[in-house]
């Protein structure tokens, strides 16, 4: 009796602990970034273009573009992966090719980010010559969600009562309409929050951009999707093994890391609120 | 009971799968009655009840064999749209099921959608409202969400929902059994006024409820309809020992 008592203990302890360790992981990550980069950080900083060989100055460029290239890939990644989670739920008979399909999908999840950008490279950028450009950059970065944004959109639409369903087409509504109109607003608070996932890592990769999107440097800001543009993960990988002075840009580097970390915390926000906003009126 | 059949079925079987659940159906549903179908669970009616609007087609893998003619034309014909027979033939769950839309929105939803009866809007929500008597109650809430009505408000704006889309008949699977008693009087009530307009073809377990509000009670088995008459007939004298023993509650 007491050695399972204190078998018990000893297991909870355990759990404890794995928990302690990925928050104090996570808190020392932080923590680290932000002591290291606040300095930098300046409104000079967030504004400005850099300057002296990207030694001073600001990194507002590299800001803009991952704006850029998480907006597209969005754009691209949310519409597809929402239309195919559709399909693969509402529509396809359930069986043998669904199911492959969902393997497909999964393995897709699996896939390193740099085979992303080596794709993007052959046919984004050369096959279909639109060359190294937010539009290349944002496809590659679009597809690389796919898989994340699919399971989401999968779960969140099963999770919606079958009851509303067959409520719906017992009015004599058609299976879109009701997909449409029933099914889809009710899931999408669901898929957003799995979305941000998606999103977040979107914002955060190096390899599938850096092949596709990505400038060492541009003077100038991009005036179409046809442009290249400068990001931050890709400026920040730059900072640290290829600029003129590694040591120098240091505190520039940490900068731009807790910038980065900033945006994409701000766009998790953003999805959060709409979430929020879209729940309302939405329990069942 | 061959005169006014709005509904005929004809030798019809059901399957899920390889598992018959209805065997050798024929039977026929008359204008502006109220039809029960009673027995115990698993029989096969709510089955039945699925099969008049073609609600059993989103299960995978079921088949059906046999005909229901619905004023004459077979639903289950290669060239019937089940959409528009779902237009004609509403139906109430058993569980009531509003969406999470306002009560306006609720009732207005399949008119909007579906183009039926959508000319004016305000006022067919208002008269389906009335006329699954909720109206006085929620005159004033329209544009609150359905979800906060309590389970009895909500049923009736389930069948004010059906009825907006002015159906000739009403399909209802247990309508009253997650209900309380005040709440199961009002809707048996409501059942009573709609006939005048609506045929009522109703699934329930509850044996004093088939007898309180219908005309034609149908009796089934593991398959099978054992009895079909006049409710009084059934609930009195009925022809099948299988009938008298359910009713009277030996088994089921």
């Amino acid at each position: 009796m007491k050695w399972r008592y204190l078998k018990q203990h000893i297991f909870f302890g355990m759990v404890r602990a794995s928990a302690l360790i990925i928050t104090l992981a996570l808190g020392g990550i932080v923590f680290y970034i932000v002591y290291n980069g606040i300095g930098a950080i300046s409104w000079e900083f967030i504004t400005k273009q850099p300057t002296h060989s990207m030694t001073k100055g600001g990194i507002m460029p590299a800001i803009l573009g991952t704006i850029y290239l998480t907006i597209g890939a969005i754009a691209i990644g949310l519409p597809l992966g929402i239309a195919s989670a559709i399909y693969l739920t509402e529509y396809a008979k359930q069986g043998r090719i669904v199911r492959l399909i969902k393997v497909g999908i999964n393995c897709l999840a699996g896939v390193p980010s740099v085979v992303f950008g080596l794709f993007g490279l052959g046919f984004f950028v050369i096959f279909l010559k639109f060359g190294s450009s937010i539009l290349s950059g944002s496809l590659t970065l679009g597809f690389l969600i796919l898989p994340t944004i699919i399971g989401a959109s999968e779960e969140a639409l099963k999770a919606v009562p079958q009851t509303f369903r067959e409520a719906s087409l017992s009015l004599g509504v058609s299976k879109w309409q009701t997909t449409y109109r029933i099914v889809l607003p009710n899931a999408l608070p669901g898929i957003l929050t799995g979305s941000i996932l998606g999103v977040g890592r979107a914002a955060g990769e190096t390899a599938p951009i850096m092949f596709t999107a990505a400038a060492y440097f541009t003077a100038k800001l991009p005036g179409s999707i046809f442009d290249e543009v400068m990001a931050l993960p890709y400026h920040i990988y730059v900072l640290a093994t290829a600029g003129t002075n590694i040591e120098a840009t240091r505190p520039i580097q940490f900068g731009t890391v807790l910038v980065l970390v900033a945006v994409v915390l701000g766009i998790d926000l953003i999805a959060i609120i709409i979430r929020g906003y879209m729940r309302r009126n939405k329990r069942w | 009971m061959e005169s006014n059949a709005i509904i005929s079925i004809n030798r019809v079987n059901f399957y899920y799968g390889a598992v018959r659940a209805l065997t050798d159906i024929s039977m026929k549903f008359r204008k502006n009655k109220v039809t029960a179908l009673i027995g115990p669970s698993g029989c096969g009616k709510s089955t039945l009840l699925r099969l008049l609007n073609r609600m059993n087609d989103l299960i995978d893998g079921t088949r059906v064999e046999g005909e229901i003619l619905f004023e004459g034309q077979n639903i289950y014909a290669p060239d019937v749209d089940p959409v528009e027979i779902r237009r004609k033939i509403g139906m109430v769950f058993q569980k009531p099921n509003p969406f999470p839309k306002t009560i306006y929105n609720n009732i207005a939803y399949g008119p909007k959608l579906t183009g039926v009866n959508a000319g004016d809007l305000d006022a067919l929500v208002e008269q389906s409202l009335k006329q699954a008597v909720l109206w006085d109650e929620v005159k004033d809430i329209m544009s609150k969400s359905a979800m906060n009505l309590s389970g009895g408000q909500q049923q009736r704006l389930c069948i004010a929902r059906a009825l907006a889309m002015k159906p000739d008949i009403l399909l209802m699977d247990e309508p009253t059994s997650a209900l309380d008693p005040i709440s199961t009087a009002k809707i048996e009530e409501l059942i009573e006024e709609l006939k005048k307009d609506y045929t009522i073809i109703i699934v329930t377990h509850n044996m004093q409820q088939a007898a309180r509000i219908s005309d034609e009670t149908a009796f089934f088995y593991i398959g099978n309809l054992i009895e079909y008459n006049k409710t009084e007939k059934i609930f009195t004298k009925p022809e099948v020992k299988q009938t008298e023993d359910y009713i009277t509650g030996r088994f089921g």
